[in-house]
């Protein structure tokens, strides 16, 4: 039910809205009937046909078709909605009364409970316009046949059920024709059969209501209280404004509003309106009532830069621009600065003419025109300016103020401030007016002084007879509106009147009040003085004695008399009488003198002689001008003749190119007469323009100018300086000087983009106007030049500017400044002013936090910290310990640590070391991140011709050529790599003379010793190498089992055991390469310091046997290594050299106890036949790095070019040519190394052989032998090869190559092989060799430095730090080309075709093959040595070397047992002061030849041992190298249970603290 | 416990590599890497990799649709080093041969969410005129040593100072990165 009703409602309204205005005339005959009842019965709720229809019909799935129906029946109740007023809700149970209570009663109770709660919200409000039917159809429904249809309805329905019941069948009857299946099927009894079944149903629930209704009078209403419309119209100011408020303009009164967006007129009206509506407050609007608004915020023109185009226009950005080279103007005071752009700066100056006001051709007459040409000039000026009448209306303008301001309308200011207003007007009034009066009275006596002369002019002409000015005067009469004029003049005359009163009554009261205050002081002084003499005369008559008492002051007396008022009459005299002086009367026209040049001159045939010659003279005279720049003529002008009339046209524009701000601007004006010299006449001082006057907006100005010439002529004319007068009698005289005035103009010149080429403004005034230029202030209103803060603020203050004024704003702060507090300015400038605020932690807490300082060193790349990964976020997880190595160093970096040095020298070099190293490191810091293009981008070479030919040729070439080259490889640079990306290979070829084991039965019967050891090992030895070894061993072949371990940074790989002492490997092995802290850039892959130590061990077997019953069963053996010899090569060899390929020498100790070389058996190669048997074991090694890794070249090569730059103390010249050496030498061989200049110490460039200087070894060396020079050289060779070697691009970053000079070089006991070289050459020069330093590539060192020495008919080439030296053709020599020679006064360059020393020549005096830096044409100048004078050597310490080998020992043993973890390891102390005691005789002889008597000595005393161990040799530098040594040789390695270990060090201190280091290590078996 | 485990954070990085706009060029692959600093490392995922190819699309927008996923977790304790995702592009030339058609880095975004980014690519040119041409010939056009150097700051200097050459801005070319980022902190 609940739906039916709702569409009643809907339907209802539906109804009222569409029916509304439906045509009249459709209504049926019922109309009038029905209206009746309706009329009757006004308050009952009528339902409406509709309704009954619908719910007749009870088919709510058609709302739409019963559309058209319920707009037929609504015809009927159309006129409902308007006429009737809404029921009261009371009234409309009356009429439910009506039948049918009975029945429904309790249905509906029961319904309406049901309904009401939950469907009655639904129901709208009972709509009161319904009409019925009328009543005789009432009559005739059947109310017992539709029982079920009412209960539906709502209570109101009820009793109109019977007239809808008809009007549906009369209704229905009237569709019927209609083809509306449905309706008919509804229509009659069938219809209503249908519905009742539902309609028992519909019963129980529905409440019945009114429908609800809203009158559209109350809907009206309410939306009228709802809804707001605001107005289009414009509203009245008033209501805008607070009451009583007049609108006040702002721009009216002259301030800066600025320009207010536009906003249509009726937008801002509804605004206004809305505004009103909503706020009645107004806040909203301003003074003048209209809405506030900000300034127009919208630019005339956009600030978006122009939108690039297209891709060309990307292009056009970066392309380069020519501009012409200007050439550089030495600066000076008036010169722009070079900072400036200069540029050619034009000033144009147009002289257009010039007109003489007197000149000494003047006749008097001409004398009187010029005056009365002045005179109106001046007439016309002023007329103008007209500045009476400004000030009338100015007189006027206040006369009104004053008026409005008395206006007592106006209640808002205080009585006080409109007073004082007033007052000031008044004031203002006064003065304008005793100005006014001024002008005007001056006015008028320039008239009348015009007429004066006019009429003076008059009298000349025909007193003389002949005119010879063409001037003419007349005077124009204007007629005025003579009531008007008379009116005004009165009541001007009134007004000044009343206020002059108004002024003489002010004072009048004024003087009145003193008047009185006077007065007063007057009585009361005479009371007193009354008092007094009353006093004086009973005192007189007391004391008749002292009569004369002192007098009184008489003027005190005087009685001041009250002034006089002012007479109105008196005052009206005298202003009439003063208008009467000063001004038009009303009764006057107004004269307006015109002068023209219509007169006519007289022509010379009518003229006296006088003049006639006068005119004469004057035609004689030309004229012209030079333009003076800066005291400099630039130009003149052409000579012109002097016109009749004294004017000169020149009309010519100079164009002045300058380049320096104009100081002064002249023109002299040159007369000639005749053919004569010209005179200078006068000079004429033109201002020089202000920067904003440019050509085209200049004012053509007149410049006056005047001579003090005399001149006296002969004729008419009046000369100059010179007495005349115009009146017969020769009084009144008049003198006149020579003067004129020339018409000109001065601009800047336009450029062609329209800039001015104005030059910047010159120095002294620069510092004030940049800052007055960039304010814009002086500019924006069109002054410039002003050089008074003070004047300009006045002025400011004057003009009244209007301060809001955007325009003003610079001005105004400027003012501001300027004014308040003598324009402070601070003379320091504030970076970060506001960092304080930013601060969000004090630095003392920041500088706490160790999160902070951990990512600041790291920030600051400090070597611990360079590479710190994940730093903690918390500072609580920041271990203290990550800062102690730094802080340990940062306090050890004064103090000698001893502990790792041992040695307290060592210590202090190693610091110095370190120190020298940061300095230089910090010098160059830049340097090391610069990267090449190449280093960032990998891009294709330009292919030249070569290439591409070669290119081609490869088309053509085989595919697999029969001999195949080697391919260069890529390089990679170092910074892109990490771990594990960057492996050392290491190639091993073969090795040569490797030493064997001594074959036992031989040792055994040569020493025909007996013991247990070696018969034992004879026995063991041909057991263990059975069958196959046998063969070998009939020719004598000892054997050996050689193999190859590589280790590097404790990593270790080791080749497969080849056999015999020239065993062949061919292996590569591979190690991989972890740069320090991961940090793989050129820098740190430069200063990485560790050694590939390539060690040699013979392998070994040994039976382990104990029992021989098992010899049948099984092999049980045990492989030993034993050591044989080391190759160790730095890896920063490898890195610069990138790679190593060659046969070197095997370091083998001197003692290798079992091991001996054989000599007999060695006889196969060639060589061997040339090398002596001292000579050692060989091992030849391809090594390289993988990839590839670019070394630090380019930066070495720039940073020595850098250093060149450094100061140097060689002679210019010599650098020069030492310049212009290197590139010959490089064009011809640029492979081979040229030296001339080092860079020393101190980064000072040093030519080389300053370095070379003999130079005394320890006088302890020369001692020893001291008769063999031959013994001598090589002991001072091993003194040089015990300095340690620390090669410079370790200490200095791969930076550069520094040369220390031996003293330094002693001192440091570190350097690389140029100082070891050096040092050695200078002994040997000191030890009258022949010797020089010799440049070339040696294996494995690279670059490096050699020494030849001349001997004895053959040449011997030394390597300085191992102390060996070489034959010439030695084919085991390092040293694989020469570069250079270098002697003490001398370079020689290597130019012959081979650079081997196996090929070459060594006569340096043959100048085919050597190229000598100093020659014929550059002789040697003799440069001093930078070596000191004399070498001095302290003797070492010998109980400190004892002290540091026990050190030293203790060390090495505490190691040893640290790589034993797992196993026990034994100290055999007898065989340790065995070994004590060798070493000192192996330091003696030098390792040489002692071999045998050692190994007697030692099975001598260490019988039942089997025993293996070497002693090792080195300089002394550090601990940590010894250690390493040690480790390289695996001693530590033997783990078979019973060895012993013995190991004992003994150093040997030579001079100066070089230290050599002995170690003996041996492990040892007990042979059971 | 703080010094058990050190506090990190986590960055958890999804996302796909879209597409990208190339209006010249066809069937590109592209590269992906992730620059970081010090204090970052990845802890799971993939750091790098390589898509497919794929074609232009064949509507008016030709785009290059890749929809290569991205899937990668940092972990961190410093904010500085912010990962940065390079990208580059390569693709056939007209003769065939494999060049680089763009460079391109972008920071991974720093708010958790959705975000996407679109970035300008561009190729180092040719130092002169002729290697361009002989570049293009060839098809051996300059590249980057490593595409990472895109994300860095060190040795641009190499680029453009020595040479006149410099970068060129190559179109608008934009393979878009849309990323998911989570940030985990713990």
């Amino acid at each position: 039910m609940n739906p039916r009703e709702e569409k009643v409602k809907i339907i209802t309204e539906e109804f009222i809205e569409n029916d509304e205005d439906a045509d009249m005339g459709r209504q049926n005959k019922n109309s009038k009937v029905r209206r009746q009842p309706r009329k009757k019965q006004p308050p009952t709720a009528v339902p409406k046909e509709m309704v009954s229809e619908k719910s007749h019909l009870g088919n709510p799935q058609e709302p739409v078709q019963e559309e058209p129906k319920t707009r037929l029946l609504s015809m009927t109740v159309r006129r409902g909605p308007r006429s009737l007023p809404p029921i009261p809700s009371t009234s409309r149970t009356g009429f439910a009364e009506f039948s049918m209570r009975g029945r429904m009663r309790e249905k509906l109770q029961a319904a309406r409970s049901k309904a009401e709660s939950a469907l009655l919200q639904e129901i709208p409000t009972p709509r009161p316009r319904r009409l019925r039917s009328p009543s005789k159809k009432e009559l005739e429904t059947e109310f017992g046949t539709e029982p079920g249809k009412e209960v539906e309805r709502t209570q109101q329905e009820v009793d109109s059920q019977s007239y809808s019941r008809v009007k549906f069948h009369d209704s229905a009857r009237k569709i019927k024709p209609k083809p509306q299946d449905e309706e008919e099927l509804l229509n009659g009894d069938d219809a209503e059969d249908l519905l009742l079944g539902l309609d028992h149903v519909a019963d129980d629930f529905v409440a019945v209501r009114p429908a609800d209704y809203e009158s559209i009078h109350d809907r009206l209403q309410i939306e009228r209280e709802m809804l707001f419309i605001p107005s289009r119209q414009t509203v009245p100011t008033y209501k805008k404004l607070p009451e009583n408020v007049q609108p006040r303009f702002l721009e009216d009164e002259g301030l800066y509003t600025g320009v207010r967006p536009e906003v249509a007129r009726t937008n801002q009206n509804i605004m206004e309106n809305r505004l009103l509506m909503q706020d009645p407050e107004r806040r909203w609007f301003g003074d003048d009532g209209r809405i506030l608004a900000l300034p127009n915020p919208i630019k005339p023109f956009p600030s978006r830069p122009p939108v690039l185009t297209q891709e060309q226009s990307i292009k056009a950005e970066l392309e380069t621009l020519y501009k012409k080279a200007v050439k550089y103007v030495h600066s000076s005071q008036h010169v722009i600065r070079s900072g400036d752009p200069p540029g050619n700066f034009q000033l144009d100056i147009d002289i257009s003419g010039l007109i003489f006001t007197h000149h000494p051709c003047f006749s008097r007459e001409h004398v009187l025109a010029a005056k009365l040409a002045q005179l109106y000039d001046q007439y016309l000026a002023r007329h103008q300016r007209n500045k009476a009448k400004f000030l009338t209306d100015k007189l006027q303008a206040l006369r009104n103020a004053v008026q409005t301001g008395l206006d007592p309308e106006k209640p808002h200011q205080s009585l006080d401030t409109i007073q004082k207003t007033i007052n000031e007007y008044k004031s203002e009034i006064r003065q304008t007016r005793k100005f006014r009066d001024a002008e005007q009275e001056k006015d008028r006596t320039l008239l009348k002084t015009i007429i004066k002369v006019w009429k003076e002019m008059k009298s000349l002409r025909e007193f003389q007879r002949f005119t010879n000015t063409p001037l003419k005067l007349v005077l124009r009469k204007e007629k005025a509106d003579q009531k008007a004029d008379e009116e005004a003049y009165e009541a001007e005359i009134q007004a000044e009147i009343s206020e002059l009163l108004e002024e003489h009554t002010e004072e009048y009261a004024q003087k009145m009040e003193e008047y009185r205050t006077s007065l007063h002081q007057w009585k009361a002084r005479r009371k007193a003085q009354r008092a007094k003499k009353k006093k004086r005369k009973q005192a007189a008559e007391e004391h008749p004695g002292d009569e004369i008492a002192e007098p009184y002051p008489e003027e005190d007396l005087v009685k001041p008399s009250p002034p006089e008022p002012t007479d109105r009459a008196v005052i009206e005299q005298e202003v009439r009488e003063r208008a009467a002086q000063s001004r038009r009367r009303p009764w006057e026209p107004t004269l307006v003198p015109e002068l023209s040049l219509a007169g006519s001159v007289t022509p010379n045939d009518q003229c006296p002689r006088a003049e006639v010659w006068r005119r004469e003279d004057v035609k004689k005279r030309s004229v012209y001008l030079k333009v003076l720049f800066n005291n400099k003529e630039v130009s003149r002008t052409v000579s012109r003749p002097l016109g009749a009339d004294f004017r000169v046209h020149f009309g010519q524009i100079f164009n002045l190119q300058i380049v320096n701000w104009p100081e002064s601007l002249t023109l002299q004006v040159y007369e000639t007469i005749g053919h004569s010299n010209p005179t200078l006449l006068a000079e004429v001082f033109l201002p020089i323009p202000e920067t904003t006057v440019v050509t085209g907006r200049a004012p053509t100005e007149e410049v006056e100018f005047s001579s003090n010439q005399h001149v006296t002529l002969d004729h008419e004319g009046v000369g100059s300086g010179v007495p005349f007068s115009f009146e017969a009698d020769g009084s009144n005289q008049l003198t006149l000087m020579t003067s004129g005035k020339v018409s000109h103009s001065v601009a800047w010149a336009i450029g062609e983009n329209g800039i001015p080429l104005i030059p910047p403004l010159s120095q002294q005034n620069i510092g004030f106007r940049s800052a007055l230029k960039k304010a814009d202030a002086i500019s924006s209103i069109g002054t410039s030049g002003l050089t008074d803060m003070k004047k300009l603020a006045k002025w400011a203050a004057e003009s009244k500017l209007d301060p809001n004024d955007p325009n003003n704003a610079p001005l105004m702060q400027l003012i501001s400044v300027a004014t308040s507090g003598e324009s402070y300015v601070p003379d320091f400038f504030r970076l970060e002013q506001l960092q304080q605020e930013f601060n969000f932690v004090s630095d003392q807490e920041l500088n706490r936090s160790k999160r902070f300082r951990l990512l600041h060193l790291r920030s600051q790349e400090v070597p611990e910290f360079r590479n710190y990964k994940q730093v903690p976020v918390y500072d609580r997880e920041i271990m203290e310990k990550v800062f102690q190595d730094y802080e340990k160093r940062l306090r050890d970096r004064n103090v000698i640590e001893t502990k790792e040095h041992i040695d307290t020298h060592r210590a202090i070099v190693a610091k110095y070391l370190q120190q020298v190293r940061e300095s230089v490191i910090n010098r160059f810091l830049i340097a090391k991140q610069y990267f090449l293009l190449a280093d960032m981008i990998v891009e294709e070479e330009v292919p030249n011709i070569s290439i591409l030919g070669l290119s081609l040729f490869k088309l053509a070439e085989q595919k697999r050529p029969l001999r195949p080259r080697r391919k260069g490889r890529k390089k990679v640079t170092a910074q892109n790599l990490s771990d594990g990306d960057i492996k050392l290979l290491v190639n091993i070829v073969r090795a040569y003379d490797i030493p064997v084991r001594k074959p036992a039965v031989s040792k055994f019967q040569q020493l025909s010793r007996s013991s247990r050891m070696f018969s034992e090992k004879h026995a063991a030895s041909p057991s263990t190498y059975s069958p196959t070894h046998n063969a070998d061993y009939p020719l004598g072949q000892v054997l050996v089992r050689p193999f190859v371990e590589v280790s590097f940074q404790r990593t270790v790989c080791h080749t497969t055991t080849a056999e015999g002492p020239n065993p062949s490997w061919n292996e590569e092995l591979e190690l991989p390469f972890r740069a320090p802290n991961g940090d793989y850039s050129t820098a740190s892959l430069q200063s990485v310091k560790d050694v590939v130590f390539i060690n040699i061990f013979d392998e070994v077997l040994h039976e382990v046997l104990e029992d021989d019953r098992e010899r049948g069963s099984g092999i049980h053996t045990r492989i030993e290594r034993h050591w044989l010899g080391c190759v160790k090569i730095p890896f920063s060899t490898i890195y610069f050299q990138a790679r190593i390929d060659g046969t070197f020498k095997i370091d083998i100790p001197p003692v290798l106890l079992g091991y001996s070389k054989e000599q007999n058996m060695i006889l196969e190669r060639g060589f061997d036949s040339v090398r002596s048997l001292s000579e050692g074991s060989y091992i030849t090694l391809f090594i390289t790095i993988e990839p590839q890794l670019v070394p630090g070249e380019s930066i070495r090569e720039k940073m020595s070019n850098m250093l060149k730059k450094f100061e140097s103390q060689e002679d210019e010249k010599l650098l020069q040519a030492t310049e212009k050496f290197q590139a010959e030498c490089a064009l011809k061989f640029p492979n081979r190394q040229c030296l001339t200049t080092v860079i020393d110490i101190s980064g000072k460039t040093v030519f080389i052989t300053r370095y070379l200087k003999p130079l005394n070894p320890p006088q302890e060396l020369l001692n020893v032998y001291p008769n063999n020079l031959q013994a001598t050289a090589e002991l001072v060779a091993r003194y040089v090869s015990l300095i340690p070697f620390l090669p410079d691009t370790v200490s200095f970053g791969g930076i550069c190559d520094l040369w220390s000079t031996s003293d330094q070089f002693l001192d440091l006991l570190a350097g690389d092989e140029e100082e070891h070289a050096v040092l050695l050459c200078n002994y040997f020069l000191s030890l009258g060799k022949k010797a020089w330093l010799l440049m070339g590539n040696a294996i494995p060192e690279g670059p490096t430095a050699y020494v030849l020495t001349w001997e004895q008919g053959r040449y011997l080439i030394w390597n300085p730090c191992s102390g060996h030296f070489y034959g010439q053709f030695d084919t085991f020599c390092p040293l694989k080309n020469v570069g250079c020679l270098i002697g003490p006064d001398n370079i020689w360059f290597n130019i012959q075709r081979y650079d081997s020393p196996l090929r070459i020549n060594f006569d340096v005096t043959r100048p085919k093959l050597w190229k000598s830096f100093f020659s014929r044409s550059l002789p040697y100048p003799g440069l001093s040595s930078v070596q000191p004078e004399e070498l001095i050597y302290q003797r070492s310490d010998k109980a400190a070397a004892a002290e540091l080998q026990d050190r030293i020992e203790k060390i090495l043993k505490e190691k040893i047992m640290d790589w034993r973890p797992r196993h026990l390891t034994r100290w055999n102390r007898y065989c340790t002061s065995t070994l004590r005691h060798f070493l000192p005789l192996l330091e003696k002889s030098q390792g040489e030849d002692v071999e045998d008597d050692h190994r007697a000595e030692l099975l001598k005393q260490l019988g039942d041992y089997r025993f293996s161990g070497f002693p090792l040799h080195m300089p002394y530098s550090e601990v940590k190298p010894l250690i390493d040594a040690v480790y390289s040789t695996g001693v530590h390695n033997i783990d078979v249970p019973n060895v012993e270990f013995a190991l004992a060090v003994y150093i040997h201190p030579y001079p100066k603290n070089v230290l050599s280091v002995w170690i003996y290590v041996a492990s040892l078996i007990r042979n059971r | 416990m703080a010094t058990a485990s050190p506090s990190v954070f986590l960055l958890m990085v999804n996302g796909q590599v879209e597409s990208a706009q190339f209006p010249e060029y066809d069937d590109l692959y592209c590269k992906y890497c992730f620059v970081y600093g010090q204090d970052w490392a990845p802890t799971a995922g993939l750091e790098e990799g390589i898509s497919q190819i794929t074609s232009k699309s064949q509507d008016v927008r030709q785009a290059l649709v890749w929809n290569f996923p991205i899937d990668v977790t940092f972990k961190s304790t410093n904010p500085y080093g912010w990962p940065q995702i390079v990208l580059s592009v390569y693709g056939p030339d007209m003769f065939g041969n494999d060049v680089v058609r763009g460079y391109g880095a972008v920071h991974v975004p720093f708010s958790p969410g959705r975000h996407k980014r679109t970035i300008p690519m561009f190729v180092p040119e040719s130092t002169s005129k002729l290697q361009k041409f002989t570049s293009w010939f060839m098809g051996r056009r300059p590249e980057y040593t490593d595409p990472k150097v895109v994300a860095q700051g060190e040795g641009r200097e190499a680029i453009t100072a020595p040479r006149k050459a410099v970068f060129s801005v190559h179109g608008l070319t934009s393979p878009r990165a849309l990323a998911l980022v989570h940030i985990k902190g713990t």
